[in-house]
Parts: C-alpha cells; structure tokens; sequence
C-alpha cells in the first residue's frame, strides 16, 4: 500500500494512490480534502451516488466502505484508500439481474423520483446483510439518515419485508 | 492543505508537534469535513488519525478504556458499553443516522466540543477522563476540565486525544441519556440529559446523583447544585421538583435555528423527572 | 387482458435503482465550463459597487455577466417583476447579481467570491401585515411600471394582486346570527426540498439554445426564458432529463437564463448546479400566510355566512402568488355549506425569496384554518365535532363560492362513512395525550392542454412522444404507458415513452395539479383510437376480414372469435410503413372549464375546480406532555380518484403526500428572521420527516370514473397533501384540550396549548 511511511515515518497525501470501488482499483490524483463522492462522481464518472445536501443529512450519497454504510460527501477521498468501497454500480449485475433488493424496490413502489434511491439501496444492502431477517421498526431506524421526499418510507419498508428472511 | 495520514500514533504525535497551530485532526470527518466544506475552517493540513492502529479498541481493565476512533455505532451496540454504560450508547444510537454513526467517533464528537455533543453528557455522569498524549509524554484529564466552551477544549495543538476512560458504576446504579428533538433521529440536541443515580444497599435512597446536560448552555456540563438536592433523598416529588428546578436555572440555552432558549429551558426539569425514574427502575429493576 | 387497473411497475425502476437514470446533475459534455451565482447576502438595499475584474483574472474564468451583459428589462410568470440579475437594486437575499463561467466549479465560487460589492442596505419589509399598511416602504418602489404578461389584475404597492368578493347578504347574517366565531390562524413557509437541487446545462450553438434540465414543465422553461431574453420560443430548444423531485418548484423559470447568457458569452455548453443552501433560500416555496376567519352561526350549527380575509406572502416577485388569491374564495367553505362569503385574500411583496407552487398550493393552511375554524365552532356549541361537518357538508349540486356547481359533492359523505367503518370516530383518540382530528377538502385536476403521437415502430412496440413529464409521480411511467398499452392490446414493456423535448413532441402544461394521467391520458386515448383505426384498416387487408371484426390483443391482431387468425403487431406494422407508409396517431386534451360565475370576485385568476376531487383525513395522535413531540399513531384518507388506472400508484402517492403533509403540520418551517433572511439554511435545521417518524398511512380509493377521464380517472396526486395539517393539528387541539393556530406545530407549541389548557 503506496501510502504506508514515506517521509520521516509519515505521509504526505501528494503521492500516488489507489481506490478500490466495486472490485476495480484505481489510481487517484485528488487534492487533499476532496471527498470521496466528489472522485466518484467527477473522477471516475460514477454518478449513481448522488449529492442531495453534502452534509451528511440526506444520505442520496451512501456507499459502503468495507460493508459499512457511509456519507461519502463527509469522506476525505484520500482517508478511505485501502478500504473497500462499493457503490450502486457495484450492486446486483453490471448491466444484467438487479439484487433481490432492487428488484423488490421497483416492485414495491419503493421507487418515485429515483434520486434518493441509490443510497436507500446501499444502507439496505448493508442492513440485510447485518440483519438478514429486520422488523419494521429496525428498518425504519436504518433508514433515519436517509431522505426520501417522494413516498413517505412505506414502500421501502415493504420492499425489505418482502425479501427479509431470505427471498420470502 | 496537505493532508497526512499518520500510521501510528507516534507518527501522529510527531506530526503534530511539527504542525502546530496550521494542523486541523480529524478522526472520521463528520463535523471537519462539514466545516471544511462550508469554509468555516481553512487548515493549512488536515491530519487524519483513522488509520492508526490499537485507537480503536474498547479495553477493560478495572476501568473501561474506549480508544479515540471507536465509532458511535460501535457505541450503541458493544455489549460491554450497552451493559454497563447504557446512557452512553443510547447517547451514540442518536448521533445523526447509521451513516453518520459509522464514521463519528467519540474522540471527535468529544474534540469538536459542539455544545450539542451527545457523547458528553453521558461521559460526564460517568467521571470520565480523557488522556491527551503528546509526543514524549502525555496527561490525563477529567473530561469535565477538558471541555472549555462552546468550541474550545484543553487540548493543545500538539496533543492527541487517544482514550477515554470510565471508571466502573456503583452497584445499584442506574443510568439513562434523554434526547430531546422533534423528529426521532437526525436531531442536533434541542436538550440532551444524562443522570445517573446510585441508590443505598436497600434501595431506598439516592447515595449519588449525577446530572450533566447538553445543547443549553456553551458546553455541557454537570448540574452539582442540582445533583446535591437529589443525594440522600428518596426521590420524594419535592425534592426531584426542585432539582429540575435547579437544573433548569444552571442552564444558559440560546435562541438558534433549531429551537428557541425558552423550550430547552422549560423542558429540563419535567425531563429530569422523566430520567429519574428510567434510572430508578435500571437500578433497582421493577 | 387489460392492464388498467392493475399495479404495473413503473418503467424507468430499473434504471433509477441500478443508479444510472440520468438527471442534469449528472450530465457532462464536452468543453463544458461549470457556472456559479454571486447572490446578494442581504435582503434589501442599494447596489453602490460592483466590480468583476478581479474575477476575471484568473486564468480559469471564461466570463462573468453582471447586470450591465444581461437584458434590462423584467420579466415574470404573470407580471415582469423580476430581473435576470440585479442592477441597482436587491430585493431578496439570494437574488443573483453575476454570473461566472469557468473551467470547474470550485474556480467558478472562488471567482464569484472575489467580485466587488458593496449594498447599502435597507430595512428589509418581512412582517405581512406591516407591509400592507399605510405608509409603509414599497419593496418595488416602481411597481407601477411593471407590464403584466396578459391582462392586467388588481394590484397596488405591496400588494401584488387581490382577490375580492363581496356577495350580498354577508352582513345582515351577521347581524342576525345567535353566534359569531372569529380566528386568526397562521402558516409557515414550506421547502419543497426534493432530493436533486436545481440545475442546467445550457448550450447555444448557431442562435439558437438548447436548456437541458430536470423540469416539470418544459415548455414554460421555452415560454419564459425566450421572454427573459427577448427571443422567440423557437430558439430555444428544452430538453427534460429524468427529475430528482420537484413538487412545485420546478416549475416557473430558475437558473435557466443565467447559464444561457454564460453559454452564448464563452461558445461553451455550461452546467449550473445550486449548493443545498443556495437552493434552499432561494426556492420558490410554499408561501406563509395569514389567515382571518369568521362566521355567523346559528344554534344548531348552520353556518350562516362568512368572512375570510387572507394575506398571502409572495416574497420580492410576484409569481403565481396572484393567482393563488384565489384559492381562499374557493376553498371558503372547505367541503362545507357555509352561505355567503365574503373574501379578501391579497398577495403581498415582502424583501423575501419570492415563494411559488408546492403541491397543493395554499390549499393546505387554507384547509387548516377552514377546518382548526370548524372545530372551534363545534366547542362553541357544544355539536360533536364530526356531527358538525356531516350537517354542513356538500351534497350534489352544492356550489362553491365562486357559482360553480358541483354535481358529486356526495361522495364526501361516502368518505366520512368509509372512514368511520374503518376507525369509529366515538372511539377514535382516546386517552391522556391522545387525540383525533378529521378534514375534508375538495381539489381539482389541473385543465392545462397536454399531447401525445402515438407511433407503432416495425417491431410490433409501441412509441409514444409527448413532452409530459414524470416528476416521479408515476404519471408517466406507469399511468400514460398503461392507457397508450391498453389501447393497441400491449403489455406495458412494449411500450416506451419519449422524454420531453420541446423541438419533438407538442405543447405539454407539465407535471402539476394531477394533470398528467387526466389529461395527457385522454390525449393518448385519442391518439390510440386513430392509430388503433390504421392498425386495424392494414390488418383487415392482411386478414381479409372487416377492420370492426378485428381484436388487438397481446401484441397480436386477429379476428374477433378465431385465436388461429392472429398475426403479430409486428407483421401489421411492418406491413403498412413498407405500403402506405409507418402507422401512427396523435391527440391533444385540455379540459374545458366548468361553469362559474365571473362576476362573483375580482381579481380572479384561477376562476374554478375543474374535475373535482374529494378526501377526507383522520389523524390519531399521541403528545409527550415532557417534550411537546407528537407521534402519529394512526392515519387515514379516503380519496376519491375517478378511476385508479395503477392502484399501487395511486397508494404510493397517498404515502408520500401524506408524509409532506406530516412534515409541513410537524417539523418543516422556514422562519424569516427580522433580517430577511432564512433561519434555516441547511437540512439539519430544516427537518424533513424521516422513516421512523411516518406512519404507513392506510388508504381508502373512492372509485367513481369521471366520464371526461381515460378510463374515468381523474387527477390523484396533488391532494393527498392538501388536508392533512388540519387533521393533525384538530387531533393536537384534542389531546392537549386547546386550540393549535400555527403551523408547523412546533413541541414549544403543544407545550403552551397544554398550559393554556390547564389554566
């Protein structure tokens, strides 16, 4: 890992790095401070995860990092290189079948405007898989930091019922 | 602005002794990149300490030692933290959603000293102290003289908060962290209160109370004028009317966005009625 | 098999929860500059500097446009009031005064950051009703040279148009009445707070402009922004892209002119994108509002007459606001009989962000006054709040203020009947600190003209252009696709909709007041009925059968009886574009609007309720007499909705209008500070309901098919909205046992009810 000791036992952020997202590694040439949604989105041109707030209040910009869910408008790039990340891209098959997930999202009306949506996609992906069989109400907490301003929660909350517990 | 990434906690310490005032510490970035974001801070470097090892671990030796970075989602569901300092993780189960949980830790919510920071009310009920290294030494403090003002704690620039440490709670203690906001999550503290109250052997009366509050006044604090009302009490009516009273008048909220100065006061002692009777029934069940 | 009236899954769902639906935030082209606003940081004043230069020294700035690059004159939705950029004079915080093209965003904010300003700042007018009082500072000192957009309408200083109607007999009931109730209630302002901030990318290329944008309404992008920049419509081209939420505020002019100017300055494509403050502040969102109410009672709770008097803020620029002046004439009664009615409702300037359309413009705290009203009027007399509505509610053939009649009105009653099978009113809201609270409203469908082709391609699909829009409602991507497969006998997969461009498809009113599955439903009925006749003349030639014989079904055409008979779509089309040449059908809707009685106000902008709606809600709520929070234990609506063409869609709309509403009755309010400006600034302090807070609200569809609708449907999803502060806020007056006049309700609020009540 490039970042590991590079001048009198620490580094500086102006050497050459990699990101790992969905599997792919890629060098980054961010400036210090730049977060990790804007590489995603501006640098590597994935612009699944959206920015709704860029404070970390509306969660339209979640992805996950080592399984984790977090904002990656509050990720300094360059503090989460050598983490895993995944994001929307990185769920279900590129181009092909979605996840159980999604699939139940579209069908359960989970989905209006869309714009909220890939976020709401990785904090489930992360819960189910935390959590693979959640009630209502653990669902409903998972889901405090992300904003949906179009259905009122109750189709997603019915999306994940519907697959909870293994593909029921 | 250059950004480091210290590997270890000497490295951090070098950094910072070199840096000084130019250098902003950021742990999980939840309230630096914020700040960073809107220009309200311009560092000449960031430091990031994420990625240093052994800063992560809740150790328990005697008293329970939780490492800078351990996150607030770590907090809501580690079984020692839940069981013995429930006020605390129920603190961290409300710090902004999931997300934010997992990248917040305790050393930054502590470092940022938001008067609204949910972490300290709890830590102060529970003595906490906060061990601040530098490079060659190191010092602890009671977190209580750590956090100064709104914004402003003891932490020089070339220290690193690296542990806080909780001493164990009395048999027959009982704990709770009350948050108060309009919405069940994603609140700022409109009030956050913290009470812990240690009961004699036979249950009837208050051996020690500890009150602390956040979100109305600069900095959270310890309300000891009202704690000493409640100590050797059995909780008569009266006497937790006249803590809340007490507690309400320690305060020193403001008017801002999220709430008016007039509710965070009038709510604090119908609260503290609320807090003692959780922390009643967790320490003597029932 | 029909596919009306089945829940279909919306045909862009895929691609919004894989994360590649493509919004302008997303869009990047190439050589594109990155554009920012310098925004006047206070509320009122006099511009004294103004210097750029030093903004265009950086070498990554491509232009920057102040006042002095732009078109002088005002432009505005009904009345030129505003300015591109401002020149002399601010008249809101966020009024953008520059514009900045350069080569990235972070470039563009350093250099807006560095121009020169100076405002000598003034006292900004805030509080409603000082600003329409004698004397007082006129926000637009030259008002009186604006040029409205078509006829001129009532309006003077600060007051930027007015509504009056004064029937006879209003009076002499008061005078006569056992009882005169009188209240005052009062509303915030509402964020529409959708998810993806406004943005465009404009391009300009040989005179002409192509605006790309996530619009509700793109021709009113085309309409105002060629009169913002004194060109014919022509020359601009709008091209609409998947839309991240909009609910009202996209759909009047925004940021649309500034990066068309930046693109015809530099020759480059240029992306706008607000910052969540930005947008928040300058918004277009729902106006606050004062409302004055009082009726003449008699003692068994007829209401004899009324009076409603209602100021309306419409922040620095006039806007629809004018036009909502309306809304309280015909919402003076609510659902109810209440006499004659006097109505004054004025729309005011104030130095605040100008306000505009959230779905269900001003019906919501109109509806919130009418009924927090009724209920007082009950207490007054000792009636049962519920039994109080059932003897005042409308029946067929009840008339709104305004003279229009409405032969339905009974279904309210069938409304209030469901509900109470569904939750018995007696037993509902029991218990300390609990409440319940019922409302009823009627609504309309918006009539504003619409199209569609419909074109069968060689492959047996079917396509359809049409430049209506899908602000997420499903309005397109599930209710058109299912009418357009219904008409050639397809499953709704092979049916694929245009996104709108204004260069493809005709004139379309946009994605407002319910109006797309109404109205450009019925535009693809028709254009299915024509293509449907060509499909079946080819066919016939085919089949050697009579046209009238024929049945299309599954993807295939046959004769009506004989499954053998079936030839593929694909066979028919294939057939006729290589003979007579390709197969399609066009259709155009607007509803005529019912009758009313112009004579009845002045100043009438919106005159009626065409195809009318109705709804009941009921509220069961819970307070915390420690915190003032209140927790929705129960929520119920009975909508009537013609004909649920998706009845999941129709459901999902419920829910969502529903947790607009809780947010607006609850958590969501902009306050102005005496500065002018917002005190809420960002989504932590502006709080928008989260998942743990909403209910699952429990839906009652009240189906009766309006003949004028594609298959009898009628408008769904504005109104779910529109009741449902008034149904909270009659159920926290009925758990703290004191009446609630504001919203949004705030805890400190329940907590003085609760001292009030206990005094």
């Amino acid at each position: 890992m490039p970042w590991i000791s590079v001048d009198a036992g620490r580094w500086v952020a102006d050497v050459e790095l990699s990101l790992s997202v969905n599997g792919r590694s890629h060098p980054i040439d961010a400036e210090p401070g730049e977060t990790l949604l804007h590489v995603l989105r501006e640098r590597l041109g994935l612009t699944g995860a959206k920015e709704g707030c860029s404070e970390g209040e509306c969660g339209a910009c979640t992805v996950l990092v080592g399984g984790r869910p977090m904002d990656s408008c509050l990720l300094a790039v360059h503090s989460v290189a050598g983490s895993e990340i995944t994001t929307i891209e990185g769920v279900g098959e590129p181009g092909g079948a979605l996840s159980p997930l999604q699939e139940a999202m579209v069908r359960a009306g989970g989905v209006q405007c869309g714009f909220c949506t890939p976020g709401f996609v990785m904090t489930l992906t992360a819960l189910l898989a935390d959590q693979p069989n959640p009630a209502e109400d653990d669902i409903r907490r998972a889901l405090a930091g992300n904003i949906c301003r179009c259905t009122g929660y109750a189709q997603i909350v019915d999306a994940v019922l519907t697959i909870a517990g293994g593909g029921r | 602005m250059q950004f480091h990434s210290p590997r270890t906690e000497n490295e951090a310490l070098h950094t910072l002794a070199e840096l000084g005032n130019s250098a902003m510490v950021m742990a999980g970035g939840t309230d630096v990149m914020v700040q960073y974001q809107r220009g309200e801070i311009h560092p000449e470097s960031l430091v990031h300490i994420g990625l240093i090892e052994r800063l992560d671990e809740i150790a328990q030796n005697g008293t329970v030692r939780i490492g800078t970075l351990v996150c607030h989602r770590r907090l809501a569901t580690d079984s020692l933290i839940c069981a013995r300092f429930p006020s605390l993780a129920e603190a961290a189960s409300t710090v902004g959603g999931w997300q934010t949980q997992e990248a917040g830790t305790i050393g930054g919510n502590l470092c940022n000293a938001s008067p609204a920071a949910d972490t300290a009310p709890p830590l102060l009920v529970a003595d906490a102290a906060v061990h601040l290294a530098h490079a060659g030494g190191g010092r602890t403090l009671p977190l209580s003289e750590f956090l100064l003002d709104r914004r402003l704690t003891a932490r020089r620039p070339d220290e690193l908060l690296t542990v806080v440490e909780l001493p164990d709670p009395a048999n027959y203690s009982g704990e709770t962290y009350l948050k108060v906001g309009p919405r069940s999550g994603m609140e700022v503290a409109l009030v956050g209160l913290a009470v812990r109250l240690t009961f004699t052997d036979d249950g009837a009366t208050v051996a020690d109370a500890r009150i602390a509050a956040c979100s109305v006044g600069p900095r959270p604090f310890r309300a000891t004028v009202a704690e000493a009302v409640l100590v050797g009490s059995r909780l008569e009516q009266e006497a937790v009317a006249e803590a809340g009273q007490l507690l309400a008048e320690s305060a020193r909220p403001i008017d801002d966005a999220r709430g008016l100065a007039d509710y965070r006061r009038r709510v604090l002692a119908p609260l503290l009625g609320r807090a003692v009777d959780i922390c009643r029934r967790r320490a003597l069940g029932g | 098999m029909s596919v009306i009236g089945t829940s279909t899954v919306r045909t862009d769902g895929s691609s919004k929860v894989r994360g590649d639906a493509v919004y302008t935030v997303d869009i990047g082209l190439p050589g594109m500059l990155h554009a920012s606003l310098l925004r006047s940081p206070v509320a009122a004043g006099q511009i004294t500097r103004l210097d750029p230069s030093k903004a265009l020294e950086s070498p990554e700035v491509w232009s920057v446009i102040t006042a002095a690059d732009a078109p002088s004159h005002r432009h505005g939705l009904i009345i030129g009031d505003q300015r591109i950029l401002a020149s002399r004079r601010v008249a809101f915080e966020g009024e953008p005064i520059a514009a900045i093209a350069a080569e990235t965003p972070r470039a563009a904010r350093a250099a807006a950051a560095t121009i020169e300003l100076a405002i000598d700042e003034e006292d900004p007018i805030v509080d409603l009703d000082l600003a329409v009082a004698e004397g007082a500072r006129l926000v637009h000192p030259d008002w009186a040279t604006f040029r409205p957009v078509g006829d001129d309408f009532p309006r003077q200083g600060n007051v930027a148009g007015e509504l009056l109607s004064d029937p006879p007999g209003v009076d002499d009931a008061f005078a006569r009445a056992p009882l005169v109730v009188e209240d005052e209630y009062r509303a915030g302002r509402q964020y529409q707070a959708y998810l993806e901030p406004k943005a465009v990318v404009a391009e300009y290329e040989s005179g002409r402009y192509t605006i790309h944008v996530s619009h509700q309404f793109p021709f009113n992008v085309r309409d105002r922004l060629a009169a913002a920049l004194a060109v014919r419509p022509s020359a601009i081209r709008v091209v609409g892209h998947h839309i991240g939420g909009g609910f009202g505020a996209k759909l009047d002019l925004g940021i649309e002119p500034h990066a068309a100017l930046l693109a015809r300055a530099t020759g480059r494509s240029v992306k706008l994108v607000q910052d969540r403050t930005e947008d928040l502040i300058t918004c277009p969102s729902r106006e606050n509002g004062v409302v004055r109410i009082r009726s003449a009672v008699g003692a068994d709770g007829t209401i004899l007459a009324r009076e409603i008097d209602v100021l309306m803020d419409a922040g620095a620029a006039a806007g629809d606001t004018p036009i909502l002046c309306s809304l309280p004439l015909l919402l003076a009664g609510g659902a109810y009989k209440v006499g004659p009615t006097r109505v004054r409702a004025r729309a005011v300037y104030t130095n605040t962000a100008p306000t505009g359309a959230f779905r269900g413009v001003s019906g919501t705290y109109l509806v919130f006054a009418v009924e927090s009203h009724m209920d007082h009027i009950a207490a007054e007399l000792g009636i049962d709040r519920r039994e109080l509505r059932l003897r005042n509610l409308m029946e067929d053939g009840d008339r709104l203020r305004n003279g229009q009649e409405l032969p339905d009105a009974s279904i309210l009653r069938e409304a209030f009947t469901r509900v109470e099978e569904m939750t018995p009113w007696a037993n509902t809201g029991l218990g300390t600190y609990r409440g319940v609270g019922i409302s009823a409203t009627v609504w309309l469908t918006n009539p504003m003209p619409g199209s569609a082709v419909l074109k069968l391609h060689e492959d047996g699909t079917l396509g359809v252009v049409t430049a209506a829009t899908d602000n997420g409602s499903g309005a397109v991507t599930m209710g058109v696709i299912q009418i357009a497969a219904e008409q050639l006998g397809l499953h709704p997969d092979d049916v694929v909709v245009t996104m709108p461009d204004t260069d493809t498809a005709a004139y379309d009113a946009g994605s407002q007041g319910s109006r797309t599955t109404h109205i450009v439903g019925r535009a693809v009925e028709a254009a299915g009925a024509e293509l449907r006749t060509k499909v079946l003349r080819t066919a016939g030639e085919m089949l050697e059968a009579a046209p009238e014989d024929l049945e299309l079904v599954a993807g295939s055409v046959g004769v009506r009886g004989v499954p053998d008979s079936r030839i593929p779509l694909a066979d028919v089309a294939k057939e006729a574009t290589f003979s007579v040449g390709p197969l399609s059908g066009s259709g155009s809707y607007a509803t005529i609007l019912p009758g009313y009685d112009p004579s009845c106000a002045s100043g009438m902008l919106f005159p009626a309720f065409p195809t009318p709606t109705y709804h009941v809600h009921l509220a069961e709520v819970e307070v915390d007499p420690v915190t003032g929070n209140v927790t929705i234990l129960r929520y119920i609506v009975a909508q009537e909705v013609g004909r649920a063409i998706n009845p999941d869609g129709v459901w999902g709309q419920i829910q969502g209008g529903v947790a607009q509403g809780l947010g607006y009755a609850l958590y969501e309010g902009l306050q102005i500070g005496a500065d002018g400006r917002y005190q809420q600034r960002t989504l932590e302090s502006y709080r928008l309901p989260i998942a743990p807070d909403i209910p699952r609200v429990e839906v009652i569809i009240l189906e009766h098919p309006d003949p004028a609708g594609p298959f009898g449907a009628k408008g769904v999803a504005e109104p779910p909205v529109v009741p449902v502060a008034a149904a909270v806020a009659n159920a926290v007056a009925d758990a703290v046992g004191a009446p609630i006049t504001s919203i949004p309700i705030t805890p400190n609020d329940v907590l003085d009810a609760l001292e009030r009540a206990a005094r």
